[in-house]
């Protein structure tokens, strides 16, 4: 598998079409300066195509335009004719074996190669999923924490407003003191003015009261018994008249 | 005994209420709503106190004299303005805030900086799926595993593990 690897990159690499293993591995100029810094091509995901199982599609390929289709088969074939007939390999009963052993190999991987191969497949993808995860997560952390920080600058512009804000309150409180005592002052001056007003009302109010009693007791004080004596009897005859016009007005 | 007028610049509350960060929210409120009382306390003091009607009282009061002396009194009376101690206190706060601020952005800007090294890095690098052991060593050097100094597996310390 490594070695079709090789194939099928050198290939790749050096942009032609179908070449022969040996030709590409001949012309393939590794451990250049310009190569080594290049990015390593990414891994295919399938594997190459190849003829019963083990035989790579290139060696069909690359013997084609000497002998024709057929030449493949009949140079396998004549390999294993030619083994045989000098017994380079002799039949025994390790070949027996080997061959039990292979169709066993080949039976277990026809029937459990894809689900192994897939529960493989499922164990890288999850390593992949999860670095994947804390790679997005460290990046979207990142960028949240570069938000972050700029909004907390623009934050920081902002503290002109509290100083602005102190300085107000300070001015605020000031002209608040220097209001209260214009008004502390105007309404002493006005109490004090107040009071002077109330105390001569006060003044007037009593001497007025003290005129009146002194009036009334001196009236009282000149009156004589005499006096009080027929004040009386004008009374009772003025009642007496009173009580005759208004029995005759009721009678009437 | 002429009114003064306050130079006030005006503070712009929800700007400033935005820009306040989530844990200084409650040292914000209260200087809010301290400013608030201050300002609806001023408003509520006129300007210039109710004059007062001399006339009035110079033919309200008979003691002669009396009247001019206290409007002669009163208009020489000059109110002392209360002096302002704090101004230079705050101004000194406010130096010393910038100070503090500009540090502090610029450190702000170095951790920027920082983070936008990492993004990059993380922008950059090989997909995982065609990284090799090299490249992930390349990239994050802390899983590189020092064989010389713990030779033997997991090449780590066992706490780190």
């Amino acid at each position: 598998m490594l070695s079709r690897l090789v194939i099928v990159s050198g290939n790749a690499l050096k942009g032609s079409g179908l070449l022969g293993a040996g030709l590409v591995q001949a012309s393939r100029s590794l451990h250049t300066s310009s190569q080594s810094l290049a990015p390593v091509p990414p891994l295919p995901k399938e594997g190459g195509k190849v003829r019963h199982g083990i035989f790579p599609e290139e060696i069909f390929q690359f013997l084609y335009p000497k002998t024709g289709v057929t030449g493949p088969y009949m140079l396998g074939t004549g390999l294993i004719v030619y083994l045989l007939s000098k017994e380079l390999y002799v039949i025994n009963q390790e070949t027996i074996y080997a061959a039990s052993i292979l169709s066993i190999i080949i039976y277990g991987v026809k029937k459990y190669g894809s689900s192994v191969a897939a529960f493989a497949d499922k164990l890288n993808e999850e390593k992949m999923a999860k670095a994947q995860a804390v790679k997005d997560a460290s990046v979207t952390g990142l960028i949240q924490a570069i938000e972050n920080e700029k909004k907390e600058q623009w934050r920081v512009e902002g503290r002109s407003m509290l100083f602005d804000a102190k300085r107000n309150n300070v001015a605020m409180l000031l002209e608040i003191n220097y209001r209260e005592r214009l008004h502390m002052v105007t309404n002493e001056v006005k109490r004090r003015l107040d009071y002077q007003v109330a105390l001569q009302d006060l003044h007037r109010r009593m001497e007025q009261e003290h005129m009146v009693n002194w009036v009334e007791k001196s009236v009282i004080g000149s009156l004589t018994p005499q006096q009080e004596k027929e004040s009386i009897a004008k009374c009772i005859s003025d009642l007496k008249t009173l009580a005759k016009t208004t029995q005759a007005k009721v009678v009437a | 005994m002429a009114g003064r007028r306050v130079a006030l610049k005006a503070v712009d509350w929800l700007a400033f209420a935005e820009r306040v960060p989530p844990n200084q929210k409650s040292m914000f409120n209260a200087l809010k709503t301290r400013s608030d009382s201050i300002a609806a306390k001023l408003n509520s003091l006129p300007q210039t106190p109710a004059a007062i009607d001399w006339s009035f009282y110079r033919s309200a009061v008979a003691k002669a004299g009396m009247v001019e002396e206290f409007e002669n009194k009163f208009k020489a009376l000059q109110v002392p303005e209360p002096i302002d101690t704090q101004s230079s206190a705050i101004n000194a706060q406010e130096t010393e805030a910038n100070v503090g601020a500009l540090a502090y952005i610029e450190n702000s800007k170095a951790r920027i900086a920082q983070y936008e090294k990492e993004l990059e890095k993380f922008n950059n690098m090989i997909p995982f799926d065609q990284m090799t052991i090299e490249d992930l060593n390349n990239t994050f050097p802390e899983t590189k595993l020092d064989k010389v100094k713990y030779p033997y597996w997991p090449h780590k310390p066992i706490s780190d593990l």
